[in-house]
């Protein structure tokens, strides 16, 4: 047994046997050609054309980052000035394989001389040009297959040889070079399989289907493990294993506390893929869509609008919390002539904005939701509010948007009102609020910021704003004694120290990232509502 | 008629003239006949060629030296100015 270390590059635990891919023998940068320096330049014409083939192949199988790199793999292979310093060289009589090679190779140094440290890691990917070109020269494909699961070792992966590794056989991956940011890094993560990578001296100790644990967590590898450590490591994978199933089992199950209290888990989305996340892990309904996103290149139309609404609401098929655009403070929108503020933050900003500029912002938003509220189940909910005349408003305008609508020939549903809670007037006045709504949720990171009065982008007042401090608890619990639905859709919503105490407090809805949505209802079903109440207690001394 | 412009441009992308933003560059410079070319800190890459225009290392800010020569010399500024001031990631 050898245990060796390197680099965690991508995290999880497995054991399997090792497919060892040795490098291929090193290419003499002095070997001359025998034949015209003419018939070289055609062999290696057609290599890279050969090269370039087999990399557009690979590349319709790609998906998202691997496909990226590839493209700029692409080009390098097809490099003119590339192919160009290798004819040079082939005219001195050098064979077209050295004669790339030490062309890469030039390249390659320039790049790694760089100070910017990305474009030095490019220079692997140019040597790997040239390898891939002299591959073709021989003959031989650089592309790895694997027969049955195994864990690649090998010297480094190049992008283009990951591609077809994505078939369920690779169990995880150990290389000699490479870094944690690295391409590799990257697919190993996306496929969720674990990887270490830098381990120096590897493919010296690893011979063909020797067993191999590999630990991408703590970036450890252990070479023909003995039968304690083998049992230890299948302990460990098969609790992990239990853990994702029990979490798992917690998706399609409802939010509720170990003594049957209701307490909703929604997802908080800025799009449609994210929508979709949202179904599939199992949230109850979206409690926060943020939708000044939609904006980021200048304002949708109504009818732009209520197509990404309706297209929402469909793959949803659950309750629909449409936060109106939250324009201003630092979200600018392009197009949209918003004067320059001394104290953004405190300004023109969310329903302030939204209302002083009704005809453009407010109400297409409205009436696009109306129309889709037809057929789904749709909340309105207003940012940055700080009286209920700013509530009286926009009810107005709903209902003036809701007449036009009909005159126009549209039909208009009903849409229940809410606010979101993100300041502390808004939080200690709710009771006046009576009757204009429906429902509240509490914006967490808002109302901190503005709880303390600090900006939690500045690193020298940061520490000052306690998300779970006196002020902020006790703000919460005045919010819960309102007789009135409340939720939390900031990011304390998903943390553990602070589910318990929220819901102690009164919150009923949890809105938190749609990948948080199991863990949060299985948090929820381990602790009883008098045992949060308690902590609650507890923390407000 | 062929024509030879010249513009200094600063670069848009957040990560300069990375692989990606290099790669789309260079596949846009090969669509026009005009020859192009890239300088920076005195050294000059032939924009249809990936390598060297990594090799300048550019990074968001940094202004270059766009010099387009051919009869499509017009447009070809137009587009390749248009993608160096874009942040193309």
């Amino acid at each position: 047994m050898k245990i060796l270390s390197g680099i965690p590059a991508a995290p999880g635990l497995v054991i399997g046997r090792a497919h060892v891919v040795r490098p291929v023998p090193a290419v003499d940068v002095h070997a001359r050609h025998a034949g015209s320096s003419e018939q070289e330049k055609e062999r290696l014409e057609q290599a890279i054309a050969r090269a370039v083939a087999r990399l557009d192949t690979l590349r319709g199988k790609a998906n998202g980052a691997t496909a990226e790199i590839l493209v700029a793999q692409r080009e390098m292979l097809d490099d003119p000035e590339l192919k160009q310093g290798a004819y040079e060289l082939i005219d001195t009589g050098l064979a077209a394989e050295a004669a790339v090679t030490r062309v890469a190779a030039g390249y390659a140094e320039q790049l790694a001389s760089l100070p910017d440290a990305y474009l030095a890691e490019r220079a692997e990917d140019v040597r790997e040009a040239g390898r891939n070109i002299v591959a073709e020269l021989r003959g031989v494909s650089s592309t790895v297959r694997l027969e049955q699961p195994a864990i690649l070792v090998a010297r480094d992966l190049a992008p283009a040889e990951t591609v077809e590794l994505d078939g369920g056989l690779l169990l995880g991956v150990i290389t000699a070079e490479g870094s944690a940011t690295g391409h590799l890094a990257i697919v190993a993560q996306g496929l969720d399989i674990p990887a270490v990578v830098g381990v120096a001296g590897v493919l010296k100790q690893i011979e063909e289907g020797t067993e191999v644990i590999v630990d991408g967590e703590r970036g450890m590898i252990t070479i023909a493990p003995d039968a304690a450590s083998k049992a230890e490591a299948e302990a460990a994978i098969a609790t992990a294993q239990r853990d994702r199933q029990d979490l798992e089992s917690y998706r399609e199950r409802p939010g509720v506390t170990a003594d049957g209290v209701r307490i909703e888990v929604f997802a908080n989305i800025a799009s449609l893929a994210e929508a979709r996340k949202a179904v599939e892990m199992g949230a109850e309904g979206v409690g926060l869509f943020r939708t000044e996103l939609l904006a980021a290149q200048g304002l949708p139309s109504e009818e732009e609008q209520y197509e990404i609404y309706r297209e929402v609401a469909t793959v949803l098929g659950r309750p629909l919390v449409v936060r109106t655009f939250d324009i201003g403070g630092d979200k600018t929108v392009p197009g949209l002539d918003i004067p320059p503020e001394g104290n953004p933050f405190l300004g023109w900003r969310g329903i302030r904005l939204a209302l002083d500029r009704s005809q453009e912002l407010f109400l297409p938003q409205v009436r696009a939701l109306l129309r889709v509220s037809v057929d789904h189940d749709i909340r309105v909910m207003l940012p940055m509010v700080v009286l209920p005349a700013e509530v009286e408003q926009a009810r107005a305008l709903i209902e003036q948007a809701k007449r036009d609508l009909e005159r126009d020939g549209y039909r208009a549903g009903h849409v229940s009102l809410g606010i979101m809670v993100e300041t502390p007037a808004a939080a200690l006045t709710l009771d006046r609020f009576r009757g204009l709504i429906d429902f509240a949720s509490i914006g967490t990171n808002d109302l901190v910021q503005y709880t303390y009065a600090v900006d939690r982008t500045n690193a020298r007042v940061k520490e000052r704003a306690q998300p779970l401090g006196d002020a902020i608890l006790r703000l919460v619990e005045r919010v819960g004694q309102t007789d009135m639905p409340v939720a939390v859709c900031g990011q304390l919503a998903g943390e553990s120290e602070a589910i318990p105490l929220l819901v102690g407090l009164g919150v009923r809805r949890l809105s938190v990232a749609p990948a948080r949505v199991p863990a949060v209802k299985r948090l929820l079903a381990g602790m009883t509502l008098a045992e949060m109440q308690a902590k609650a207690r507890e923390a407000l001394g | 008629m062929s024509d030879t412009l010249e513009q200094v441009v600063v670069l848009g992308s957040k990560s300069g003239l990375h692989a990606r933003p290099a790669a789309i560059f260079v596949q846009k410079a090969k669509e026009f006949r005009s020859a192009v070319t890239l300088s920076k800190g005195g050294k000059t890459a032939n924009a249809r060629s990936i390598l060297s225009v990594l090799s300048l290392g550019g990074e968001q800010g940094d202004s270059v030296l766009l010099k387009v020569s051919g009869e499509d010399a017009w447009t070809a500024m137009d587009a390749l100015v248009n993608l160096l001031e874009k942040d193309l990631g």
